[in-house]
């Protein structure tokens, strides 16, 4: 047994030593690594992507949204004021904006 | 001249605008002045983004006078022999005078830093128009002045512009039909013995305008305006020297609100821009501006005051 167990413990022709350096498993090995390497690459890329579009989008969509929620919250109250004040809409008159 | 050009008019055509009436070649519009053939793009495209702090305020004494008062605070960028821009923070004042009548126009600034700048546009006869342009400042050598002489015929307009070292320039713009204009420009700069030539085109209708200029420098511009509503319009621009192989596109919008005018850009070189005008109340607007470079990580923003 003990000689055994030594033969297991160190030596090139162990067991698991053998399992170890077999082409498959360090095959596996490699891509497990080209795997790890391109996910980070991936999430750095993705978080780039992502800083970039949303602050881009910042300054260009959001104050234009915020400017045309305006305007048709002035449309909307025009339009109350004209109906509360008993006067026809303008249908053609005034220049709808 | 015509045949120079690069044929690309035929591609834009609006398909849907109604049939033309007979063209009636006698009588054709007055073209655009060929300095601002692309006015309609630039508006959009060109919008003065600016880093800092800026208020204005004119003052009308009278009805053809008025005064301004402009103070402006913020970084500006030193070109330097490094990669990386300097900015040094700089302030300064600047006091104007304007003086408006049908058919002469004076206007004057005076800036804190020793720099004076006059322009002069006079209505000689109807059709005759004389500009002036002058800017003088502390330093030596670097002071110049500029003359436009342009003359307007009833379907084309001529320009002769002369220039203080020795700049001679001249340009013309013809209208071919409704539509189309044609025109070119010839230059001779004494200092660095330079001519050039170039030529534009320019489509317009209803809803769109299209232009396309070509200089022996090397640089071709095109651009492309559509005009969606009232209050939309979105314009995209291709720029590239054939020189240098530069190349830079860019698309952008312009929205004219009530209370409001929004217009922003994104270029080919990796930089978007916004810049935003708000009316709070009668003659005082607000302004935003946004600049954000993507590929040099520079990004400036600046805030307004306009009154009057």
């Amino acid at each position: 047994m003990a000689p055994k167990r030594i033969g297991v413990g160190g030596g090139d022709s162990s067991i698991l030593a053998k399992i170890a350096n077999s082409s498959i498993v360090s095959q596996g090995r490699n891509a497990a690594c080209d795997a790890v390497y391109v996910s980070k690459k991936l999430l750095k890329s993705t978080g780039k992507a992502a800083w970039i579009a949303g602050t881009t989008l910042l300054i260009l969509v959001v104050p234009l949204v915020i400017e045309m929620d305006r305007e048709q919250l002035l449309n909307e109250m025009e339009f109350q004021q004209t109906s509360l004040l008993g006067t026809p809409p303008p249908a053609g008159g005034m220049p709808m904006y | 001249m015509a045949d120079l050009l690069p044929p690309l008019m035929a591609a834009q055509v609006d398909a849907k605008t109604k049939v033309d009436e007979k063209v009636d070649y006698s009588n054709l519009p007055s073209p655009v002045p060929y300095e601002e053939l692309h006015r309609e793009a630039f508006m959009s495209l060109k919008a003065d983004n600016f880093e800092g702090l800026r208020f204005d305020f004119t003052k009308a004494l009278n009805q053809k006078f008025s005064l301004s008062h402009s103070v402006m605070m913020g970084p500006t960028e030193v070109p330097s022999q490094s990669a990386e821009t300097i900015k040094i923070p700089t302030a300064h004042y600047e006091f104007g005078a304007n003086y408006f009548e049908p058919k002469l126009m004076l206007i004057g600034r005076v800036m804190t830093d020793g720099r004076l700048n006059a322009r002069l546009k006079a209505d000689l006869t109807d059709k005759l128009i004389v500009k002036a342009n002058a800017q003088i400042t502390n330093e030596p050598h670097l002071s110049h002045a500029m003359f436009n002489f342009d003359y307007m015929g009833s379907d084309y307009r001529a320009q002769l512009q002369l220039g203080n070292s020795a700049l001679i320039g001249a340009t013309y713009i013809q209208s071919v039909t409704n539509r189309l204009s044609l025109g070119g420009e010839v230059f001779w700069a004494g200092v660095p013995r330079k001519s050039g030539i170039g030529y534009a085109a320019r489509y317009e209708s209803d809803k769109m305008v299209a232009t396309a200029q070509v200089a022996s420098t090397g640089a071709v511009v095109m651009n492309y305006v559509q005009k969606i509503s009232e209050k939309v319009s979105l314009a995209t621009d291709f720029m590239f020297n054939y020189f240098s192989r530069d190349v830079t596109a860019s698309v952008g919008y312009d929205y004219i609100l009530r209370q409001a005018r929004v217009r922003g850009k994104i270029d080919s070189n990796g930089v978007a821009s916004a810049l935003l005008e708000e009316r709070l109340s009668m003659g005082l607007n607000f302004l935003l501006s946004a600049e954000l470079d993507h590929k040099k990580k520079d990004y400036k923003f600046g805030f307004g005051l306009t009154v009057g």
